[in-house]
């Protein structure tokens, strides 16, 4: 017999997330939609237990130990990496990798380097991408909430005024669904927002990723929580806030250099549209974005600069 | 927690273009997490003419999961349950996104409404119908309003002696009338089935 209304759980077991008896029973028809998302949100508390929003900073060393006996060509890339990076930390995989990344990656490099001057510069860019979202039509109520909630996180990572934040604390609030999620989904409607107010410019890349209209792709795959990002996201996130960000990638693509192997990155920056973007670039005309995540096909994590 | 808030700047919002649009959202009782939205059946569909009531619950975590509705009216379409008024849209499921609303998602349904998708059907039986017999499944669908989307023009204390002389106790028919909002109908099935 099943029973809907209780969902096993098994802590112990690895593998298997669910206890549901498929043998004894395997009429689908019974399963309630209410059912499966109750299954759904149950899968997503157990990750939840398992692995927070963001971790802990570890030593690149880590990753090394994950492939140990892996495919060789991760390794070798792995310590081409460690030339130059430090240290990982490690978001949780739920769809929203990238824009907690993100999140986390921005504000601690805020409060580490309190620069104003940055600040001042994506605060301009949320209130131009405010005013996107109104010539679009959206209704203030459904994303006032999420804005304010990011501008919040903002001014208590500069230090010296009554909201200031320590870094504990600002870990333990990225790890605080609460302002997480809130932060993801203001993320999620700037990435729709500049998207849907350049459809021209991005229409043929959503054609070839996904064989939509721009408005059916925001609908679809921007807008929802647990969509994943893609080259059409980071895109047009760091446009509208004006944030360079660097993507490392880490696949079992053979990327033989004379040499050895190399490991590719590409590095998003901002389109000229807005034209102060003095804090990114530091000689010359070499960009040197200090958010940089670490992709695994399908992941995002945070990677740091030795 | 659910974020009172943010609801009751929907109900007003939604609310305030009424005459526009037709789709209302109430509270069903005294509190912001069980509520009602009415719709009016799209023109040129068998559903012309009728006002469809949707029960709408709010989870704890609305508006980061979807709002659960269901017909309270009666309806004969391939998409919604005709026994039990579950609706299969994929918006009320996982591709539901904060940036929606609940008047969003009634307009959503209306449309379904007007467009059903027969090949990814909530009640089997209405597809099958739609598909091999849309003559007989269209006057179905119009039969099925005008029996229970229709709100006569009776006033509240016609429809209340309509009840009480049913044999149901005056108070009670008051309060089951005020919580499906003023759907005899509706109130009657209530009322039946307690």
């Amino acid at each position: 017999m099943q029973n809907h209304d209780e969902i096993p759980v098994e802590s112990e077991s690895e593998s298997t997330a669910f206890n549901i008896d498929y043998e004894a029973d395997d009429d689908w028809s019974n399963y309630k939609d209410s059912d499966v998302m109750q299954q759904q949100s149950a899968i997503f508390e157990q990750d939840a237990a398992r692995f927070p929003f963001v971790g802990d900073k570890e030593p690149l060393s880590s990753l090394e130990a994950e492939y140990k006996s892996g495919s060789p060509i991760l390794l070798e890339k792995i310590k081409v990496l460690s030339e130059k990076y430090a240290a990982i930390r490690r978001t949780r995989g739920d769809g929203n990798c990238f824009f907690r990344s993100l999140m986390f990656s921005y504000l601690e490099h805020i409060l580490e380097s309190q620069d104003q001057a940055e600040v001042e510069h994506v605060k301009a860019n949320v209130e131009k991408c405010r005013k996107t979202l109104q010539d679009l039509g959206y209704a203030d109520f459904t994303f006032e909430d999420f804005f304010s909630l990011f501008i919040e996180q903002l001014d208590s990572v500069l230090q010296g005024n009554e909201l200031s934040i320590s870094h504990d604390e600002l870990v333990a609030r990225s790890r605080d669904q609460c302002v997480s999620d809130y932060v993801v989904m203001f993320f999620r409607f700037v990435t729709s927002g500049e998207i849907k107010k350049r459809s021209e410019f991005f229409e043929p890349f959503i054609l070839g990723l996904s064989n939509t209209t721009v408005e059916q792709f925001c609908k679809t795959s921007v807008e929802p929580m647990g969509e994943e990002s893609d080259h059409v996201h980071i895109t047009a996130l760091c446009d509208a806030l004006g944030v360079p960000i660097r993507v490392v990638y880490l696949d079992r693509s053979s990327c033989e250099k004379e040499g050895g192997v190399s490991v590719n990155h590409h590095d998003f920056v901002p389109t000229p549209a807005d034209g102060a973007n003095a804090s990114t670039s530091e000689t010359g005309s070499e960009p040197n974005p200090f958010i940089v995540l670490l992709y695994r096909p399908g992941h995002y994590d945070i990677l740091y600069k030795k | 927690m659910l974020d009172f808030g943010r609801v009751q700047k929907e109900l007003q919002e939604c609310n305030k273009d009424i005459n526009l649009s037709g789709i209302s959202v109430n509270p069903k009782f005294d509190n912001l997490i069980n509520l009602i939205g009415s719709i009016p059946g799209p023109v040129a569909t068998p559903y012309e003419g009728g006002t469809f009531k949707i029960d709408i619950d709010l989870p704890d975590a609305y508006p980061f999961e979807p709002p659960r509705m269901k017909f309270a009216t009666k309806v004969w379409h391939p998409n919604i349950s005709s026994q039990s008024g579950a609706i299969c849209l994929d918006i009320l499921k996982d591709q539901w996104s904060p940036a929606l609303t609940l008047k969003t998602a009634l307009l959503s349904i209306q449309a379904l409404l007007s467009a059903p998708e027969p090949d990814d059907p909530q009640d089997a039986v209405v597809a099958q119908q739609y598909l091999k017999d849309y003559q007989t499944f269209a006057s179905t669908a119009r039969y099925w309003t005008e029996s229970f989307a229709k709100t006569s023009s009776l006033g509240v204390d016609e429809k209340v002696q309509k009840l009480v002389e049913m044999g149901f106790p005056e108070d009670l028919v008051r309060k089951t009338l005020g919580a499906v909002g003023g759907d005899e109908n509706l109130a009657l099935e209530k009322l039946c089935s307690a």
